[in-house]
């Protein structure tokens, strides 16, 4: 063992490119609406707007332990918080999207109150019931249109040019503000309580880390990323109706999108939302058959690829673009080690790299 | 010249208005290219799109020789409801597509030059978030020159919202205009600009109701069934809707409140009827929902004279889920084979129009038949009074100005209650069974529009 050095870091070959190509590729999308077509911007924010989505589960689920599937409460929050703004509160509709994402977290706190006091399958079941809850409670708060729902039109009154490129921006915030915030939290004291949380609850309480804490910020955090990224979708969609505003496809999309593309890693979901846009562009005018193949990817992916479509092309090429692991580097001029180093990455292979979000 | 033909004319130029498949290989490649630092590629690839329109106008005259002038290719959007809880409406529509592209042929003439036509057709899977996202990849995306929507607020609404945003002419049909109006922030002092509409209101359809009750002898209390949605609100709108009517009627209501669509357990809702008597059962329920409550109802002896169902039993699939037990529920009836009209697109008369449909299916007609037949008309219509087809608001104005007799009755958007509606006419209908086909549509009562004739006698319920 004296003639080998350990070496413990962070970076990766590939996150040392990966940051000049990430600067292009986010100075490429941030100048897009002065170039590209309305439909470029368009999908541009249906497709932000997933990655944003997917990290905000994967964080939850893949750092905290935390299998929600009742995010779509907290999508549901952010349209309407952003439509009772806009058009009860006459605030400035762009200026709305914040504040919404800020009232989802509110309604994070005491939700997190009553779904923190169950586990796992339970955790997951409770959460559910808790959005159905506010579904029902907003159908029946007439104020907030009941059953009906309404419209944004203080957006559609924006000159389409402005309003275009404006969503489009505040979709590629989210989207870009979703994957900096996973990754400044995982880079945190915070981050490695939460890896060792999701690793074994027991034991990280164990060794001392405040595990309700952690949670709740994460579930705090998680929840007002899903607020605002739903205040963005809807200044988009422009109608919001309870029935698709509180809609369990909002989490069924976050999960698919997260579960192909590789849970507990930042690029997973983003490679899941490249994979699930595609497979949406081509095939959704298929209709139920769309579904079912969407339903068997994600199936097959849970069972024959647990770590996802990132885990994969991460054990074959260990490549991060954002490096949140620490990586024990054994420098080997004595004797030889079992493989080359670079195919020896540490514990459970995580993180990997390749080109994402091509188009912003 | 066929859709096909003619798009894979233009897909050869490399003309066309980027496709969805071919934006995503486009994307694909100037991705690639942004790798390499190259944006301008993204650059190049939107000028192309640009001066599409115009080079696809000289292509088409040269792959079709006929004796008029060739156009550029017209595009309409139709969001509808190919799937979901509410796809029973649908029925007719692939056989009404093919009409209509018969009847167009391989072109319509607009403003002296001959342009194809093509629709875009998106499926709203009866979904408010997929209607508005598949609008908006219509204008956007496939940039077409109209839309048509049709069916239920949860569609009209959001696919309305995106034109009006957009800046693209639509004709709507097949939601009550208050929903559609009042429901989207309507301004009756201003109205819309892009967004129209044709169907029928809360107060057309609390007319026909109360006709149908009057036809029954019954202790005139009603048990209603209001769900908690844009249209079931509309009904019990203290002011505009049923309640205050009824009241001047001397209806008596027993309303358990509003509830939630896809309700499972009807038991406590039948048992407050059932206690207080009610002899007559109305309501707006979903075509999933009132198979259920009816087998409970029988289930628990709750067997009221007369029931007039809104939604849930208005098209023929709906009322074969219910079952034999059915015979003699009465519905609004938007459209039957027996009313007067004619179709400005085919000629085909009522009788005519729903002769075409059972021989060719073999199975009885829709009311959607007439109520989405008479869309096409009306966006048909519009395109060949569009002045200038490359500027939306011309073809807004045509579709603004339109004054047109269709199967469905006569379509006006300058004669609604407020701006941006049309007015179709509503009679009451009941389901009857042993005629030519398991299920008719009868229409029994015509009090609110005279002119539509009756074709046949009240039954009592139970058969």
């Amino acid at each position: 063992m004296s003639g080998r050095q350990l070496r413990v870091e962070r970076q990766t070959r590939a996150s040392r490119v990966g940051v000049p190509a990430a600067i292009i590729i986010l100075a490429i999308a941030v100048s897009l609406p002065l170039w590209g077509s309305s439909n470029l911007m368009k999908t541009g924010v249906t497709f932000l707007t997933l990655v944003a989505l997917a990290q905000m589960w994967n964080l939850l689920a893949g750092y905290a332990g935390l299998l929600s599937v009742g995010q779509q409460a907290f999508v549901g929050i952010g349209a309407y918080g952003v439509w009772a703004l806009a058009e009860k509160g006459g605030v400035h509709p762009f200026v709305a999207v914040p504040i919404a994402g800020l009232i989802a977290a509110a309604f994070a706190l005491p939700t997190a109150g009553l779904t923190f006091r169950l586990r796992g399958g339970y955790f997951a079941v409770g959460t559910w019931v808790v959005a159905e809850v506010f579904r029902l409670l907003v159908i029946n708060i007439a104020w907030l249109g009941g059953g009906s729902g309404g419209s944004i039109t203080s957006v559609g009154r924006i000159a389409r040019d402005t309003r275009e490129a404006a969503v489009y921006w505040l979709a590629l915030g989210v989207a870009v503000g979703a994957v900096v915030l996973v990754y400044l939290i995982l880079r945190s004291k915070g981050g490695l309580a939460l890896a060792s949380i999701r690793d074994d609850q027991t034991a990280a309480a164990g060794l001392g880390v405040n595990t309700v804490r952690s949670k709740l910020w994460v579930y705090v955090l998680s929840a007002f990323g899903c607020g605002t990224t739903g205040a963005v979708i809807y200044l988009n969609l422009l109608t919001v109706q309870p029935e698709g505003a509180f809609s369990l496809n909002w989490s069924a999309l976050m999960i698919f999108t997260v579960v192909i593309g590789g849970v507990g890693t930042i690029e997973g979901p983003i490679l899941g939302a490249l994979i699930f846009f595609g497979l949406q562009q081509v095939l959704s005018d298929y209709g139920s058959w769309y579904l079912v193949l969407i339903g068997t990817i994600a199936a097959t992916s849970a069972v024959f690829a647990k770590q996802g479509l990132w885990g994969i092309l991460n054990r074959r090429w260990t490549l991060e673009l954002f490096p949140v692991r620490r990586r024990v580097d054994l420098d080997s001029d004595a004797d030889p080690p079992a493989t080359e180093p670079d195919a020896q990455p540490t514990d459970r292979p995580k993180g990997s790299a390749s080109a994402p979000s091509e188009d912003g | 010249m066929t859709d096909s033909d003619s798009d894979k004319v233009k897909r050869v130029l490399a003309l066309d208005p980027l496709s969805r498949r071919q934006f995503l290989k486009r994307a694909g490649l100037a991705g690639a290219a942004i790798g390499f630092g190259g944006a301008i590629v993204g650059c190049g690839d939107s000028t192309t799109t640009t001066t599409a329109a115009e080079g696809t106008a000289t292509s088409a005259t040269t792959a079709v020789t006929v004796g008029e002038e060739m156009g550029r290719e017209v595009k309409v959007g139709w969001v509808t409801m190919t799937t979901g809880p509410l796809a029973s409406l649908s029925e007719p529509d692939d056989f009404l597509l093919a009409q209509a592209k018969a009847a167009v042929g391989d072109g319509l003439v607009i403003n002296g030059k001959k342009h194809p036509i093509t629709w875009v057709v998106k499926d709203s899977q009866s979904d408010s978030n997929r209607a508005a996202q598949v609008a908006g990849d219509l204008i956007t995306g496939d940039q077409v020159d109209l839309m048509m929507t049709g069916m239920t607020p949860i569609v009209c609404n959001p696919v309305a919202d995106q034109c009006e945003a957009n800046g693209m002419p639509l004709v709507s049909y097949g939601a009550p205009w208050q929903a559609w109006f009042f429901g989207r922030n309507g301004d009756p002092a201003v109205g819309f600009e892009w967004a129209y509409h044709f169907f029928w209101g809360a107060e057309d359809m609390i007319a026909v109701y109360t006709g149908l009750w009057d036809m029954f002898e019954t202790n005139k209390t009603v048990g209603v069934l209001w769900p908690n949605d844009p249209d079931g609100l509309a009904m019990a709108d203290p002011v505009n809707g049923f309640p205050p009517v009824m009241g001047e009627m001397g209806y008596k209501i027993v309303d358990p409140g509003r509830y939630t669509n896809l309700t499972e357990d009807y038991s406590s809702i039948i048992s407050q009827f059932k206690a207080e008597n009610c002899e007559i059962v109305t309501g707006l329920m979903i075509a999933p929902d009132f198979p259920t409550f009816w087998s409970q109802a029988q289930q628990q002896g709750f067997n009221p004279k007369a029931v007039t169902m809104g939604r849930a039993i208005l098209v023929r699939p709906d009322m074969e889920a219910v079952g034999d037990s059915g015979n003699g529920l009465c519905t609004e009836a938007w459209w039957a084979s027996t009313h007067p009209f004619t179709s400005s697109l085919t000629g085909n008369t009522c009788m005519e129009q729903a002769k075409a449909w059972e021989d060719e299916k073999g199975t009885g007609y829709n009311g959607s038949l007439g109520l989405t037949g008479a869309a096409f008309e009306v966006a048909i219509d519009a395109l060949k009074r569009t002045t200038d087809i490359d500027d939306p608001a011309s073809i807004r104005d045509a579709v603004k100005a339109t004054d047109l007799q269709t199967i469905l009755g006569p379509i006006n958007f300058s004669t609604g209650p407020v701006p941006n509606i049309s007015k179709t006419p509503l009679v009451g209908g009941q389901w009857q069974q042993g005629g030519e086909w398991p299920w008719s549509l009868v229409v029994v009562n015509n009090d609110a529009y005279p002119s539509i004739p009756k074709s046949g006698e009240l039954i009592p319920l139970g058969g």
